[in-house]
């Protein structure tokens, strides 16, 4: 089967979900969500066991379905299924914030909305031309400014949704000049030939900087990367929860595939130096800033949001090296390292939407006493905190151990110096929360913890995976290879 | 006809007035309207080098047909952005960016 029919069954999925919500009025709209979540994981089956890379001929030079493009094919799919099971366990509070009778208050399309995000998702894991890129970036980015926006009687989220639509915009408004320069330059949008175009580029470099420039701030935008990061934590903090991990995994993972595309083209050519150390002031000062500002955080959501921007510092970090060290590829490392942010960032986020739902605030007072309200979702935070500070055997700690092995390979040693502090500062502000849930006592009257069979099932497989993939990590480092 | 650097002139200059307007106007739709702008200085820059970058005489038609999918993505995210503001103005009865203050830490 050829890797296209993945996005094609992920869209008929959600376009027959859609339908179903439409025409079936009487239905429990949480059999959607139980279909969709089934879908997505046959389709999951279809990608490991069915796909045939050779097979895509229709689409040369359109499409690629190398290791890469099925990893984050993977990912995306991994992502949707965790971020639909949360959706469901969230769907009480995303109720209560909607117009309209019981059971029609919107549910079953935000239950939809996901599966297209992840076609997106898809698609741009593997697009190799402009067009396809940016059209891809684009089904992902305007799907999210709906799932934002969607709790219409919250105006947090309004306001969430309001903010990502300017910024989110602003930041197409600058790729697309800059694409439409690129073009310019090389009369062509394959990235391929665009390539062939400028390892052979004779003239004037400035027009090439002046493109890079371009490329660089709209994509760091999408990825956070300070000086373009202050749209974060607004955005995560009033977007519905599960929507809120979808983005932090997702729409990072989306910004790091299109960089890494385009970085390719761009690192051939003769500003090759200048890429890579705007690359690493980008890194340096979004690990700076993320880090820094997460350290005074009192609310949970907002902590998590300065914490994705660390982490694109050190998955910029790795790009920023440039050249393979130690056995490892720069590309590679940040598949790895979004592999693993996926596993301990939904489970963080699985926490929160059931301690939210319980307790109704996102604040790490809510989090006080954890361990003796439900001992088992405490010491999931504890896995989930321990593997984003990058503690040994955990799987946060091979991402930040492999960035470091190359910037030190590249013999960046500034950077290299902040990025230990800030992985430092790491272990501060993640083991905060660990000291609120366990030393801390509950508030009286706290109410029970409910969480369904199914979030259950998926809490102890996220555990599982952190502590797998951090004790051996070979199903992953397989993508390292230069 | 003019030449390609008359149109990448004026594709720069369509491009940052939307952009100043984003920086410096408070109304939302205003900022908007700017942003659409910067796409549309887009699009303009493709059409010139299109037209200018000539292929075996013909204008470089990869130019022209990202063109259109920007125009039809710029509609989808105008349809989406306008709901969005709408459903705001319901909810607090204004359009201002300093009026958006019930998020922080």
């Amino acid at each position: 089967m050829p890797a296209y029919f993945l996005e094609i069954a992920i869209v008929l999925l959600g376009l027959g979900l859609l339908m179903v919500d439409a025409f079936a009025t009487t239905l429990d709209r949480r059999l959607l969500g139980h279909l969709g979540i089934a879908g997505v994981a046959a389709v999951l089956a279809g990608l490991v066991f069915g796909v045939d890379s050779s097979a895509s001929e229709p689409l040369w030079g359109f499409y690629a379905t190398d290791t890469a493009a099925l990893f984050y094919k993977g990912l995306a799919l991994v992502c949707t299924l965790l971020v639909l099971v949360l959706a469901l366990e969230y769907a009480p509070v995303l109720e209560s914030y909607r117009d309209g009778r019981p059971g029609r208050r919107g549910l079953g399309e935000f239950l939809c909305l996901p599966l297209f995000l992840c076609a997106g998702l898809m698609w741009m894991a593997s697009m190799t031309d402009l067009l396809g890129l940016f059209v891809a970036l684009e089904t992902v980015t305007i799907t999210f400014y709906v799932v934002v926006a969607y709790m219409r009687r919250n105006l947090g989220s309004l306001e969430a949704g309001v903010k990502y639509l300017i910024l989110g915009a602003l930041s197409t408004g600058f790729l697309l000049y800059g694409l439409a320069w690129l073009f310019g330059l090389t009369g062509q949008t394959n990235l391929a030939a665009i390539q062939t175009v400028l390892v052979d580029w004779k003239g004037d470099t400035t027009p090439l900087l002046f493109t890079m420039a371009l490329l660089m701030v709209g994509l760091s935008f999408k990825v956070g990367a300070a000086p373009f990061q202050f749209w974060i934590p607004d955005v995560y903090q009033g977007a519905p929860t599960p929507i809120t991990a979808f983005l932090s995994v997702g729409s990072k993972a989306a910004g790091f595939i299109v960089l890494i595309r385009l970085l390719e083209p761009l690192l051939a050519s003769p500003i090759r130096h200048a890429v890579l150390l705007m690359l690493g002031v980008l890194a340096g000062a979004t690990l700076i800033v993320g880090n820094l500002a997460a350290i005074s955080q009192s609310n949970f959501k907002r902590l998590l949001a300065y914490s994705s921007i660390a982490h694109a510092g050190f998955l910029l970090m790795a790009l920023a090296a440039g050249q393979p060290a130690g056995g490892v590829s720069p590309n590679g490392v940040v598949a790895l390292y979004l592999g693993t942010y996926l596993v301990m960032t939904m489970l963080a986020f699985a926490v929160l939407v059931i301690v939210r739902k319980a307790g109704g605030s996102d604040e790490l007072t809510a989090f006080n006493g954890l361990s003796q309200r439900s001992p088992f979702l405490a010491f999931a935070l504890v896995l989930a905190m321990a593997s984003l500070a990058g503690v040994p055997l955990t799987a946060g700690f091979f991402g930040k151990f492999f960035s470091l092995v190359l910037i030190a390979g590249a013999g960046q040693w500034a950077l290299l110096t902040v990025a230990v502090v800030a992985a430092a500062c790491g272990f501060y502000y993640y083991f905060k929360v660990i000291r609120c849930m366990y030393w801390n006592d509950p508030v009286s009257e706290a109410p029970p913890l409910v969480f369904s069979q199914l979030t259950r099932v998926a809490i102890i497989l996220l555990c599982v995976a952190v502590v797998v993939l951090g004790v051996y990590p070979k199903p992953l480092t397989c993508l390292l290879a230069p | 006809m003019g030449t390609l650097n008359g149109y990448l002139l004026v594709s720069g200059l369509l491009f940052t007035i939307g952009l100043t307007g984003v920086m410096v106007r408070r109304n939302i739709i205003i900022i908007f309207m700017c942003l659409e702008l910067m796409l549309s200085a887009a699009n303009l820059t493709l059409v010139a080098f299109s037209r200018f970058g000539l292929v075996n005489g013909l204008p470089n038609h990869h130019g022209q047909l990202l063109v259109f999918f920007t125009i039809t993505v710029a509609a989808a995210e105008v349809a989406v952005g306008l709901a969005i503001i709408v459903a705001l103005y319901r909810a607090k009865q204004t359009v201002h960016v300093e009026d958006l203050k019930s998020l922080g830490g």
